[in-house]
């Protein structure tokens, strides 16, 4: 369990390094076929994008070469009043050429040629091909003044928020289960009727939620002492070069770090109370089904929130408790969230886990003691009865 | 000193225990008795609590029992359960902190309680390796390793075997010497004969039979003569007060008698030619009465 998230990241990190590897399987090599002489010394000198094969200088030698798959494709090059036309041939098996870059150099060469022609001086020449100048600037309005913020670090926030998603789904599927499962085996074994002849039904039910809790640390810390020890190694400094860590530190503590806790407990409390409504740990899957379904809601709606932070959905659904903890991040790193609708939604939480928890307890008792194969609905009628019948004696 | 008054529990149209009383003072075991849906189990989850009961009250000592008396209970739940993956070890020492016992007065105790009940396999072993009746004797130990002064057994001796069952009895009768209050529910007559000093027949929730099981034995008469002798069944028959005579596997015969009081009648005449190796007049088993009671149309 702990580790099955580092497994599976390193799944995807080799999945990506041999795609990127297979893709990157030198560079695309393609032949020339210009009488151009200028044309033919630019594309020549390109090593990034492409290699230029100077000894295949015919259609036919071409594509032998292409058949054999030792040339990706050739570039017909034809001018005519100073108009060039280029013709890219290439085959299904070949690697992609970047043609909008082949577009810009043929572009270019007819330019010159063209200002040439025109009689223009190199300083002329010069100055008509230099590109405009585009810069971006952010501001936000906070407190009265006006900051600006470097879209990279801005970049980076988002990126921690996206982890904070990922992170409250994962550790919500997982842990909800487990307590689930806890819960209906203690039941089903009968180990619970012992258990509640020695303790109060609301102590094992917060016993059992604060171990949960503390397990779910736990498997924090060892990522954080992982990531600790992988940062002193050289190839994880070398990928994180330019990379801010603390930038990122800052993003997962404070706010998402609240979002993170209180979703979690949110959530076991909810898988609690729905464990204790079956007999059997058979059931738990189905018993735990809404809490499935509700964290698969709250981490679409989260992705949502990561390209449409303003979208009117995403504000509603950042206050509805059940989906705060997915969606706040993204709006608190996207800033598309004041201060106090932090607070708002935090405060939100916090009274809702309060609330639930309150329910929850009243019904466990009762619920946690009916062995029926009945539906969940009915248990908790059941127990629900129960419940009011205690209360009124 | 355990007091149960004129208990009534009803799960709605359905009147599960129906003012049962009893009384178990220190030292002394209750056996339960009753077809399945009497109402044992309820009753014995309205004296832990886990149901409240419609009327009637529940008394410790006196006074009713709160959660500081939680660790004076053994309690045996009919169905049983342990955790399957935890070894015996420190399952017992979960159930005896649960308890309110520490780890280190626990410990020690678990060898002494494994060998009293002689479980097969090691302390270090998990509870799903055992055989299933040796992780009930688990489940028994978990539920007296506390020394508890009130202990609720619901059907402790199904599933083991006479021997077993015989360690357990012997288990139950030290719990009485050491003072503790016991009641426990079983479908074995014989098991309930053997060891409990009072007896309550359970039927659709209401009391039908209360007392020490000798009186109630007594209070039905003697009517049942065991008979070894030469004569035919045809003549056995035709005794005075002979209502039903049939023949047991070993040879003897099993009279019964309209009254006790034919008993002397018919000793003169089967003894008028001298020596019989058996002549014994007994009350009903408690088997027979429990097939009775049950039995018996509602008043």
């Amino acid at each position: 369990m702990v580790f099955a998230p580092i497994v599976i990241l390193l799944v995807i990190a080799a999945i990506i390094y041999f795609v990127s590897a297979s893709e990157n399987g030198g560079v695309p090599e393609i032949a020339v076929l210009s009488e151009d002489q200028q044309v033919q010394a630019i594309l020549q000198a390109e090593e990034e994008q492409f290699e230029v094969n100077t000894e295949i200088t015919t259609v036919e030698d071409a594509e032998t070469a292409m058949e054999a798959e030792e040339l990706d494709g050739y570039l017909v090059v034809e001018e005519e009043n100073g108009v060039y036309q280029g013709n890219y041939v290439y085959s299904p098996d070949s690697q992609d050429v970047d043609t909008y870059y082949l577009t810009g150099v043929l572009s270019s060469v007819q330019q010159i040629q063209q200002a040439e022609s025109l009689g223009l001086t190199q300083e002329d020449i010069a100055s008509i091909l230099t590109p405009a100048t585009l810069e971006q600037t952010r501001i936000e309005f906070e407190g009265g003044g006006i900051t600006t913020t470097e879209s990279a670090e801005d970049a980076l926030r988002m990126g921690s928020a996206y982890a904070v998603g990922i992170a409250v789904f994962m550790f919500i599927m997982t842990y909800s289960s487990i307590i689930g499962e806890e819960i209906a085996s203690e039941k089903g074994t009968r180990i619970m009727e012992v258990i509640l002849s020695s303790v109060s039904s609301t102590i094992h039910f917060f016993g059992k939620l604060v171990a949960i809790v503390l397990i779910c640390f736990t498997q924090i810390a060892i990522y954080v002492v992982l990531g600790a020890i992988a940062l002193q190694l050289d190839f994880v400094q070398d990928l994180l070069q330019g990379i801010d860590i603390s930038a990122i530190f800052q993003g997962l503590l404070g706010t998402s770090l609240a979002y993170f806790i209180l979703g979690i407990v949110l959530y076991a409390i909810l898988a609690a109370f729905l464990g204790s409504l079956v007999s059997k740990v058979e059931d738990v899957s189905k018993a735990v089904t809404p809490i499935v379904f509700l964290s698969l809601a709250g981490f679409y709606a989260g992705m949502f929130a990561f390209y449409n932070p303003t979208h009117m959905i995403v504000k509603i659904g950042s206050y509805i408790p059940l989906f705060t903890s997915f969606i706040m991040p993204f709006r608190v790193a996207s800033d598309t969230v004041t201060t106090t609708g932090v607070m708002i939604s935090i405060v939100g939480l916090i009274l809702f886990v309060l609330l639930t928890t309150w329910l929850s307890l009243l019904l466990y008792r009762s619920s946690v003691l009916i062995y029926s194969d009945a539906g969940m609905f009915k248990t908790m009628k059941t127990s629900f009865k129960a419940m009011r019948r205690q209360q009124k004696v | 000193m355990l007091e149960a008054k004129h208990l009534k529990k009803t799960f709605g149209p359905l009147t599960a225990v129906d003012d049962v009383s009893f009384t178990i003072n220190e030292g002394e075991i209750l056996g339960m008795i009753g077809q399945n849906g009497a109402g044992k189990t309820t009753t014995f989850r309205l004296i832990l609590d886990f149901l409240t009961s419609d009327s009637g009250e529940i008394l410790w000592n006196g006074r009713p029992l709160t959660k500081a008396d939680y660790n004076i209970i053994g309690y045996l739940p009919e169905e049983r359960g342990l955790y399957p993956k935890v070894t015996i070890e420190d399952q017992l020492i979960y159930f005896g902190r649960l308890r309110g016992k520490s780890k280190k007065e626990v410990k020690p105790l678990i060898d002494m309680w494994m060998e009293k009940f002689k479980v097969k396999g090691k302390k270090t072993d998990k509870v799903k390796s055992l055989s299933k009746g040796n992780q009930q004797k688990v489940q028994l130990i978990a539920t007296l390793l506390h020394e508890p002064k009130l202990v609720i057994l619901d059907e402790p001796f199904s599933g083991l075997d006479p021997v077993n069952a015989g360690i357990l009895e012997e288990g139950i009768k030290e719990l009485r010497q050491q003072g503790a209050c016991v009641i426990f529910s079983s479908h074995n007559m014989n098991n309930v004969e053997e060891i409990c000093d009072h007896l309550l027949m359970l039927r659709d929730g209401a009391v039908v039979l209360k007392g020490p099981v000798k009186e109630i034995r007594e209070q039905f008469g003697r009517t049942k003569l065991f008979l070894e002798t030469p004569m035919s069944q045809q003549e056995l028959n035709e005794l005075p007060g002979v209502e039903n005579v049939k023949k047991t596997n070993e040879g003897i015969y099993l009279l019964d008698l309209e009254d006790a009081s034919y008993g002397k009648q018919i000793f003169d005449i089967v003894t008028k030619d001298g020596f019989i190796p058996t002549f014994s007049q007994q009350p009903p088993t408690l088997e027979e009465i429990f097939k009775l009671k049950a039995g018996e149309p509602h008043e």
